[in-house]
């Protein structure tokens, strides 16, 4: 979770359009001149052709080594920019720039290579194939660059197990629970150790509990390897969650890009303020996001040990601490005891 | 690596030391190829017998209601002849028009237009009032067994296997006992027809029930319908659309089987028209009856189809409109209309036809011949006779001897060295096997081998009883002495299977990666398979003549179809996700082709190939009308002498035969699903 802000981009997009229809080039050049290259209009005007501008104007960069999420509900066009990104499907206009190489411009035979070198996609339905064991569907990328089965096989072990499914090696997809087969999923795509990583709402399919248990998992894997991942989800909580930065997209336009923290405490607009309604912020803002420093300093008797990234939850749980038991008063009117301020604020942050 | 003791490897290694010790031992003991005729059961005599009391006994009843049946034939007969034409064309136009708009009105109008010129009117309406008939008996049988099917669970299965038998059981074999029953004449068609084409409509019904949303069934049922408005009012209902594609299907093989069924003569029907003019090479005048066939079929296929499909509604009124036309036109002309017989406007143009093909065969006979004669010798003659007999001076220029033999069977043992040095032991033992039967020829086979051969492949695909089941019905073949023809279906219809796996495998592949190769392929898949099956022996005929050559061209164009469909479909279905997977793993066009799309096809290939085998046995039957010498011509052959008994054993023998490829393939095609993990 340590971004660099002044490393170099791994991904860059500048005024990327995804237009789905007939002759989208053309419809979405006429449309951009007609209205002055103003995107609101251009999309509006495309629709009324019967063009769908699924991804309008898109323009962000990706930092090397964060984790960025793009996050918004079902036909916000989030599947539909990662597809653009990893070219699945064929951009329409705009600029993509991995690692400084122009994506868009690339030949059939570099992206092959890109792909079998740099990129590791995890999807949303896993995307294994029922025919190969879950080694075999690891070490199928490697399969791709050519490299022999002896080392291949040691490989793909090596990464089940990093996932926490060594021993499953020869078990079949259909053997396998939800969860398991994302972890393998997952590890097919860390198995030639690529550079960037997209992961296509991984988690959405699975039950709640699962859920989790695989976010922390992430997290930790991502600690240990500190790729660039490209996350998309349409849920909140796991965007905030696994975020160094956010980008939220509504109906083919990113909204708004920026920290966690930004998001729940500066929504732009009622839309992402919508979305962030019921995050009990407590539980995801940081104290340093809300401190200020005046000049001079205040007289500070008490001091509680804040630390700049703790959760205002729990910073407020260690101001608590400070105060003295007091009564609780019972519905007749008796007191019925006592309770610490510490208590009820640790009550409150039981689960993070 | 983990193939090596893999129980497909096994079963192999066992079937090919089986051969090894009938080709060491046949010698010694000849029985082990040809089964002793003294331990033959004279099975057909006794059927023959047993077929005979019961038709005897049965005959004063079954007369009866041969004679109440056919007074609706008749009549319906003497109205579709009698309605002067111009009332049944407007009138099938406007259905055409209800039905599809006016493409489909157009459509009828010009498809009967050319029915009545081509001086076919007359035998084309005899056809369709038998098909009127049969039909309505045929939905009545059919719809009642699946009704029953579905709400006597335990009734299932047994009629499953019934309606598997039916289906499998050869059109001609239906015949022979039917004209014991009733006599010569039409009614044996018509219920012949109406017992080959209940089976689609029972099984439609059953599988539409089957699929009724529970949810709609339990509101119903708490809603507080009984059993049986639960099913009239709603889960049939429900079902309508499935039930419609089962009426289809019913419909056209109805017309299927009465065509068929003018091989019994005495009805002056269409496919009696096309049966004569080609017993006298007036080849113009059978493409001409063909035609209206096609036209038939194809017209009743996409009226009825259309049942089946969520259609626009067309005006009512143009409906009217067209009747009215219809009936004033008819009215008006009604004096000056010529008899529909009398009118022949393509007479000159069938006599061209024949001058044509006749100067075609002339210029062109040396390059047919050729070709015919060239694919018997280096393809049909070895796979039937073994390169042993085959290879003669006459045919290949030189004697098969025993250093050939030699020398043969030694490259066939480096090859499958080198394969098992490469770790791959099944395909080893495979292509052994195929070398040993290649040089035998497989009506020369040893009978153990084959039981054995059967029994493993059984094993290896479904399990002891998958196992047991073939080895019984196979021994049951061997026992009542139809062996040596059994073999010949088995050749022939191998070759035409084989034949189509390839062509149809490859024609698949190629419609799967190309949208335009598969705009193409698709009417004529379409229009292959509207044909009935009588119409592909003409086109062989023309340039082919009579043989096992044609008849093998014949059965290969008719079941190749499945196989094309299927492979393409297989092809195209794999899942979104695992074709972004494996592009994104940095998979090229071939390599997503070959390890991902191919083995995720395999069991839906394998189920085209299981189609292909069907169609290709039933085809067997109709190619024994030109030439053949199998199972199929035994069933001909008893038709036309009346042997009841050799015409119900052999059309059992070829249902078992058809009956143990179905379930072999089948097995394969389960295992490997559930492989795949989709079971």
């Amino acid at each position: 979770m340590t971004a660099t802000p002044n490393a170099a981009p791994a991904i860059s997009c500048k005024g990327v359009w995804q237009v789905f229809g007939v002759n989208p080039k053309k419809n979405l050049d006429r449309a951009l001149q007609e209205t002055g290259g103003d995107p609101h209009e251009t999309a509006q005007l495309l629709r009324r052709r019967g063009l769908i501008p699924a991804v309008q104007d898109v323009t962000f960069d990706v930092r090397e080594g964060e984790v960025f999420v793009i996050m918004g509900l079902s036909g916000s066009g989030k599947s539909t920019l990662i597809r653009t990104i990893s070219r699945l499907i064929e951009g329409t206009a705009g600029e993509i720039r991995i690692g400084g190489e122009d994506i868009f411009a690339a030949d059939a035979r570099r992206l092959l290579a890109l792909r079998r070198d740099k990129l590791g996609m995890v999807f949303q339905h896993f995307g294994l194939f029922p025919h190969m064991t879950i080694v075999d569907n690891v070490a199928f990328p490697l399969k791709m660059q050519g490299m022999a089965t002896a080392p291949r096989r040691a490989r793909a072990i090596e990464v089940l197990e990093l996932v926490g499914l060594g021993g499953r090696e020869d078990a079949r997809p259909h053997q396998l629970s939800g969860g398991q087969r994302q972890r393998v999923g997952i590890a097919r795509s860390l198995a030639v150790n690529p550079d960037l990583w997209f992961l296509d709402e991984p988690f959405s399919a699975l039950d709640p509990l699962i859920r989790r248990q695989l976010q922390d998992e992430f997290l930790s894997i991502q600690a240990d390897l500190g790729k660039t991942a490209v996350f998309i989800t349409h849920d909140i909580t796991e965007a905030l969650k696994i975020a160094d930065r956010i980008a939220i997209m509504r109906g083919g336009v990113v909204v708004q890009i920026g920290t966690p923290d930004d998001i729940i405490l500066n929504p732009v607009d009622d839309y992402v303020r919508e979305f962030t309604r019921d995050v009990p912020k407590g539980r995801h803002a940081h104290v340093e996001t809300i401190m200020t420093r005046p000049d001079p300093l205040p007289e500070m008797p008490d001091d509680p040990k804040l630390g700049a990234d703790m959760t205002i939850d729990s910073a407020l749980a260690a101001c608590m601490s400070l105060y003295q038991p007091v009564p609780v008063w019972g519905r007749d009117g008796q007191m019925a005891g006592v309770v610490s301020p510490r208590d009820l604020a640790a009550a409150l942050k039981a689960e993070t | 690596m983990t193939d090596r003791f893999s129980p497909g490897t096994r079963a192999a290694a066992l079937t090919l030391l089986v051969g090894l010790a009938c080709v060491i031992f046949a010698p010694l003991a000849p029985w082990l190829v040809k089964w002793p005729a003294a331990l033959t059961v004279p099975a057909t005599e006794w059927i023959g017998a047993v077929v005979t009391w019961l038709a005897d006994a049965l005959k004063p009843l079954a007369r009866m209601g041969a004679r109440a049946l056919s007074w609706p034939m008749d009549w319906a007969g003497w109205a579709l002849i009698q309605t002067p034409f111009p009332l049944t064309i407007g009138a099938v136009t406007a259905l055409g028009w209800h039905l599809g708009g006016w493409r489909m009105a157009a459509g009828v109008l010009a498809g009967l237009g050319f029915v009545l010129i081509s001086g076919y009117w007359a035998p084309g309406m005899t056809t369709l009032s038998l098909v009127a008939v049969s039909v309505p008996l045929a939905l009545l049988a059919g719809g009642v067994t699946g009704i029953v099917a579905y709400k006597l669970p335990a009734l299932r299965r047994p009629i499953h296997v019934l309606l598997d038998v039916m289906q499998t059981v050869p059109t001609f074999a239906y015949l022979t006992p039917l004209l014991l029953l009733l006599g010569f004449g039409p009614v044996v068609g018509l219920i012949a027809s109406a017992i080959y084409a209940a089976p689609p409509i029972a099984r439609n019904v059953l599988l539409g029930l089957e699929r009724v949303d529970p949810d709609i069934r339990e509101a119903a049922a708490m809603n507080g319908a009984n059993p049986w408005q639960q099913l009239f009012l709603i889960e049939l209902p429900t079902a309508s659309r499935q039930i419609w594609v089962g009426v289809n299907q019913t419909i056209m093989a109805a017309l299927s089987m009465v065509i068929i069924a003018a091989v019994i003569g005495g009805f002056d029907d269409i496919g009696w028209a096309v049966l004569l003019t080609m017993r006298k090479a007036d080849f113009g005048n059978s493409l001409v009856a063909g035609l209206v066939i096609v036209i038939f079929a194809m017209l009743i296929d996409r009226l009825s189809g259309k049942l089946a499909e969520t259609r626009p509604v067309y005006s009512a009124r143009i409906t009217w409109v067209i009747l009215a036309l219809t009936v004033i036109c008819t009215l008006i002309a009604a004096r000056h209309l010529p008899a529909s017989n009398a009118i022949n406007l393509l007479g000159g143009v069938t006599d061209w036809m024949n001058a044509t093909l006749g100067r075609f065969i002339a210029a062109y006979g040396p390059l047919l011949n050729a070709i015919k004669t060239n694919a018997m010798i280096y393809l049909l003659l070895p796979l039937r006779i073994g390169f042993d007999h085959a290879v003669t001076p006459m045919t290949w220029g030189f004697q098969w001897s025993a250093p050939i033999s030699a020398a043969y069977f030694a490259v066939a043992a480096l090859l499958a060295a080198w394969l098992g040095w490469r770790g791959r032991l099944l395909a080893a033992l495979v292509l052994l096997l195929a070398a040993g039967v290649l040089k035998l020829g497989i009506t020369h086979l040893p009978w153990p081998f084959v039981l054995f051969g059967a029994g493993a492949l059984g094993w290896v695909a479904g399990g002891r009883g998958l196992a047991a089941y073939a080895v019984i019905l196979l021994a049951i073949i061997l026992v009542m002495g139809l062996w040596e023809p059994a073999l010949l279906s088995l050749y022939l219809s191998g070759t035409a299977v084989l034949i189509c796996a390839v062509v149809g495998g490859l024609i698949g592949l190629l419609s799967a990666l190309s949208p335009a190769m598969w705009r193409v392929v698709r009417p004529i898949c379409d229009l292959l398979q509207t044909i009935p099956m009588f119409v592909f022996l003409i086109p062989v005929l023309m340039f082919f003549q009579i043989g096992e050559f044609s008849a093998l061209l014949a059965i290969c164009s008719y079941a190749v179809v499945p196989m094309i469909r299927y492979t393409r479909q297989g092809l195209v279905s794999t899942p979104e996700d695992q074709v972004e997977a494996a592009i994104s793993s940095g998979a090229n066009r071939r390599a997503l082709l070959t390890e991902v799309r191919l083995p995720y096809a395999a069991p839906v290939i394998l189920l085209g190939l299981n189609q292909t085998i069907l169609y290709a046995f039933s085809m067997l039957v109709i190619a024994a009308l030109i030439g053949t010498t199998d199972l199929g011509q035994q069933i001909y052959l008893a038709l036309g002498q009346g042997d009841v008994g050799l015409g119900v054993a052999a059309g059992a023998a070829m249902a078992m035969l058809a009956l143990v490829a179905d379930r072999l393939v089948q097995g394969f095609a389960r295992k490997q699903s559930e492989a795949l993990g989709l079971e």
